[in-house]
């Protein structure tokens, strides 16, 4: 992509070691010493501050260039070892690029270690609030008297409480075991149903690191969803996924 | 990884972890142009009414359909 200068700057994806190669296209390493930044020249109309504050809750727009990066993303970690960037990560010059990855050095020289020769695995867990609680046992009875209906009241409570402690501990539990099979993984916070779409509520949005191929872990999750899908606790895996928990000091654990 | 022509509901399921992931794990970087920690916030908050409302929107027009 040719364009005037002052029209174009760089958005960069992520780290890369200095001697991995790019598939061909319009992407770029800008090397500096034992790594390499993946940039691609993207117009300042878009790109720009201020466009880009504007662009950020075009739906479309978003999804399209949310979706870009992680397809770079994807393509570059089935050939070598990534350090993805946060989405925006934007460049007026290719020199301030390689001034950020001199700066940064150690930092990416660490992350990528961390990562290296592992695969991100998501794993989400689902509840069904009514199947869970009708697993707990019989209903409160239907009310006859006043006392009876506060009774039952009260009894609906407890049960919501239950259903919720339990569900804690099954979300815990589960996290736990995934854990022993992975090099580190986090726990994030759960998505709300207005924007999963779906009936049942988010229980786990847990992220792993793990050695090889994952099977481990996919043993695992079959075991919790063997386990707990009679009560209406299901399990499922997303990925594998560029490294995108496990490259942040602090994150992980 | 996907077969099938995804739906609606489940191409915003898909933009979701994406969001989950791309806005808001990573690498994060001060740049010579830089989203700021807030923007992702607010990006989120927006996608958050927006997906709604596309949510919304489907339905209705599914409903329309029928």
């Amino acid at each position: 992509m040719i364009a005037a200068p002052g029209t174009t700057a760089w958005y960069v994806y992520g780290v890369v070691d200095a001697s991995a190669s790019l598939p061909p296209g319009r992407l770029r390493l800008v090397e500096e010493g034992p790594l390499a930044a993946v940039a691609g020249a993207v117009p300042l109309s878009e790109f720009g501050e201020e466009a880009l504050a504007e662009r950020l809750n075009d739906r479309r727009w978003l999804e399209v260039h949310v979706r870009e990066h992680e397809e770079v993303l994807q393509r570059l970690a089935a050939g070598s070892t990534v350090v993805p960037f946060r989405f925006g990560a934007i460049y007026r010059q290719l020199d301030d690029v390689a001034a950020m990855l001199q700066e940064r050095r150690a930092d990416f020289t660490a992350a990528l270690a961390r990562v290296r020769g592992r695969i991100e695995v998501g794993v989400k867990g689902w509840a069904d609030r009514e199947q869970v609680s009708a697993s707990l046992g019989d209903a409160p009875p239907q009310a006859a008297s006043g006392r009876a209906y506060l009774e039952r009241r009260l009894t609906e409570r407890q049960r919501v409480e239950q259903v919720a402690a339990l569900l804690a501990d099954i979300a815990g539990d589960a996290h736990a075991r995934l854990l022993r099979h992975a090099d580190e993984g986090v726990a994030n916070r759960t998505q709300p149903p207005e924007l999963t779409g779906r009936a049942e509520s988010m229980i786990l949005n847990g992220a792993y690191l793990v050695g090889g191929d994952g099977a481990e872990l996919a043993a695992e999750v079959a075991a919790l969803e063997a386990e707990h899908r009679g009560r209406g606790v299901s399990f499922e895996t997303t990925g594998p996924w560029p490294p995108h928990n496990f490259v942040e000091p602090g994150e992980g654990s | 990884m996907t077969v099938a022509e995804p739906t609606p509901l489940q191409e915003q399921i898909t933009l979701l972890e994406l969001v989950d992931r791309v806005l808001h794990k990573g690498v994060v970087l001060t740049g010579d142009i830089m989203l700021s920690v807030a923007d992702v916030d607010l990006v989120y908050v927006g996608l958050r009414v927006l997906l709604t409302s596309v949510a919304t929107l489907d339905r209705l027009q599914a409903e329309g359909a029928a």
